[in-house]
């Protein structure tokens, strides 16, 4: 795999991981929301 | 091979080591310095926190109040937990995972080494923030570390504050879940297969993403609190409309999980100790794999094992009681794979093989508590005593502090190029071992008696026991100092080879001791990584 391939895997896995984190975040308040 | 980036950065700086000064510390991005930071931190927390722990030893030694008032000792117990579970136990083991995971898969670094010096540099933030609190009008919070509303709500002026430091702490743990995931999926060796990789390496795996899905829980949870308090919602106020019990729902989402955020990097630190000392391959690589995602994957189902006494549907108090019990079924392959792995082995008994030994019973000891607490009607009997305190204390003291211990003493001639003070290691264990059975075991003893935790002061039947544990508190925590001893003559022994161990296996054994400051500038060939595994 070259740099190139390398960094833009490492982005991608970054992206989806973060992505994740952030909807359980907000997923969770909406679960706040919606019960209060 | 393709010259890769990485080369090219060895190349340029292949004339220079790290920089001078400050801000070598300040501005680092490499993971061996970041794990230094991360470690000594967690062993300042560590100490701070077992500050904390004295002046409720002291306070409980014997009935009546004597030392602090008791508003001031929910506030030791309350910044006690949070000081320990967020700022020693996880930092020791990000510590760890910056020092060895770029060591055993052969990377360079981590994969994003500025965001990691990022994450760690918000941790001192958070918790000079959470410990300024205790000069605060009011003093620091005292609702328990649970923040339950509507207790948490009557907290001074360091609500906010702890609301801050929480969202820090939890910010920073999330950066270093994603640095550690995306290290690992993307920069492993050369046709390192993930079912090749080192058990610490996978257990961090699974931490991470076990982080990922439930710190931002917690963070939902206390940003909900705050806009109770200031911005006029009713989240949990039963006046408004809300519901208390759903924050417990949702803190729990979170707490359940974080217990074996504590504890899976423990097992994978074990894993790595117990073959080198037995001289054996890990007995069922791949089961410990399968078993520590059980583990994850039940983590998040059994949240509500921590509410019995809240009260629930009958169906409800059955699924999470069977699904807890569930728990100890890969917890056991855990366990008896460790004791097959030591089975007819070449077996010595340096420091870390002790605590890790010390671990896998002591460890069970909690485990066994957890199963009696998981049985619903006798938690209605349990729940919030000394029983509890017993528990989760044994999970978490002999369970990941030995397991961290272990880990610091495993892989210390690697870091510093000399073997520490085996007598003093030995001698640490030894006080380490029999103080935290005094201190922790009467306290089994307490709570079936009915001592209800988190309380000042108690009943004169409950004298006898409380005096041993404060006896047993104080001489685990000055046996701590020889810790200290350890660390401060680690470079004064016998200069380490780069295998350190006899029966080490695994690619950060093939650097040398000291691992220089770069290493695997050029990933290692894949003929090399497969034999450090085999």
């Amino acid at each position: 795999m070259d740099e190139q391939e390398r960094k833009k895997r490492i982005r991608r896995t970054t992206l989806i991981v973060a992505g994740i984190a952030l909807s359980f975040y907000v997923g969770f308040i909406l679960v706040g929301v919606l019960r209060s | 091979m393709a010259t890769t980036a990485a080369d090219l950065h060895a190349a340029e700086h292949e004339d220079h080591g790290p920089e001078k000064g400050l801000k070598r510390w300040l501005f680092s991005t490499n993971h061996k310095d970041i794990g230094t930071m991360y470690l000594i931190f967690s062993l300042t927390m560590f100490f701070i926190g077992g500050a904390m722990a004295m002046v409720i030893r002291s306070e409980l030694a014997v009935p009546g109040l004597q030392f602090v008032h008791p508003e001031f000792f929910n506030q030791m117990t309350t910044m006690h937990a949070l000081i320990m579970v967020f700022g020693a136990v996880m930092p020791a083991f990000v510590g760890l995972a910056n020092w060895m995971i770029p060591l055993q898969i052969g990377a360079p670094d981590m994969a994003l080494p500025r965001m990691n010096n990022w994450s760690f540099w918000i941790l001192p933030i958070a918790f000079g923030i959470l410990l300024s609190t205790l000069l605060m009008p009011g003093g620091a919070p005292a609702g328990g570390w649970t923040m339950y509303p509507p207790l948490i709500l009557q907290t001074g002026d360091a609500f906010p504050f702890l609301i801050f430091s929480v969202h820090l702490m939890g910010l920073s743990s999330i950066m270093g879940a994603i640095n550690v995931i995306v290290t690992i999926i993307n920069m492993r060796a050369p046709d390192m297969t993930l079912l090749k990789m080192p058990m610490f390496v996978w257990t961090w795996l699974i931490t991470a993403y076990l982080l990922i899905a439930v710190m931002p829980v917690l963070a939902g949870a206390v940003t909900m609190l705050l806009t109770d308090q200031f911005f006029g919602t009713s989240f949990f106020l039963a006046a408004g409309g809300g519901d208390p019990v759903m924050f417990q729902h949702i803190f729990w989402f979170f707490g359940h999980p974080e217990v074996y955020i504590m504890i899976l990097p423990a097992f994978g630190v074990v894993s790595e100790i117990i073959p080198t000392f037995s001289r054996k391959k890990l007995f069922g690589h791949d089961s410990m794999v399968y078993a520590a995602s059980c583990i994850a994957f039940l983590s998040f189902i059994v949240w509500a094992h921590h509410m019995f006494t809240v009260g629930m549907p009958l169906t409800g108090q059955l699924f999470f009681m069977f699904a807890t019990m569930l728990i100890a079924v890969p917890t056991g392959v855990k366990i008896f794979n460790w004791v097959a792995t030591m089975w007819r082995g070449s077996m010595t008994f340096e420091t870390p093989m002790l605590f890790s030994l010390a671990f896998v019973f002591l460890f069970t000891i909690g485990g066994f508590s957890g199963l009696m607490l998981a049985i619903q009607p006798a938690d209605v009997q349990y729940h919030d005593t000394y029983f509890v305190v017993a528990h989760f204390h044994y999970v978490l003291v002999p369970g990941s502090i030995f397991a961290i211990m272990a880990g610091a003493y495993y892989w210390l001639p690697k870091w510093t190029g000399h073997y520490y003070n085996e007598k003093l290691g030995k001698l640490h264990f030894w006080l380490s071992a029999i103080f935290v059975n005094v201190t922790f075991f009467p306290m089994h003893f307490l709570g079936l008696a009915g001592m209800p935790r988190r309380i000042p002061d108690y009943s004169t039947q409950f004298a006898d026991f409380n005096t041993i544990a404060s006896i047993g508190a104080f001489g685990f925590g000055l046996s701590q100092l020889i810790f200290v001893a350890v660390l401060l003559t680690a470079k004064k022994g016998a200069e380490a080879d780069d295998r350190v161990w006899e029966g080490a296996h695994g690619l950060e054994w093939t650097v040398p001791s000291p691992a220089p400051w770069h290493t695997f500038t050029t990933p290692p060939k894949a003929r090399i990584a497969n034999e450090a595994f085999e």
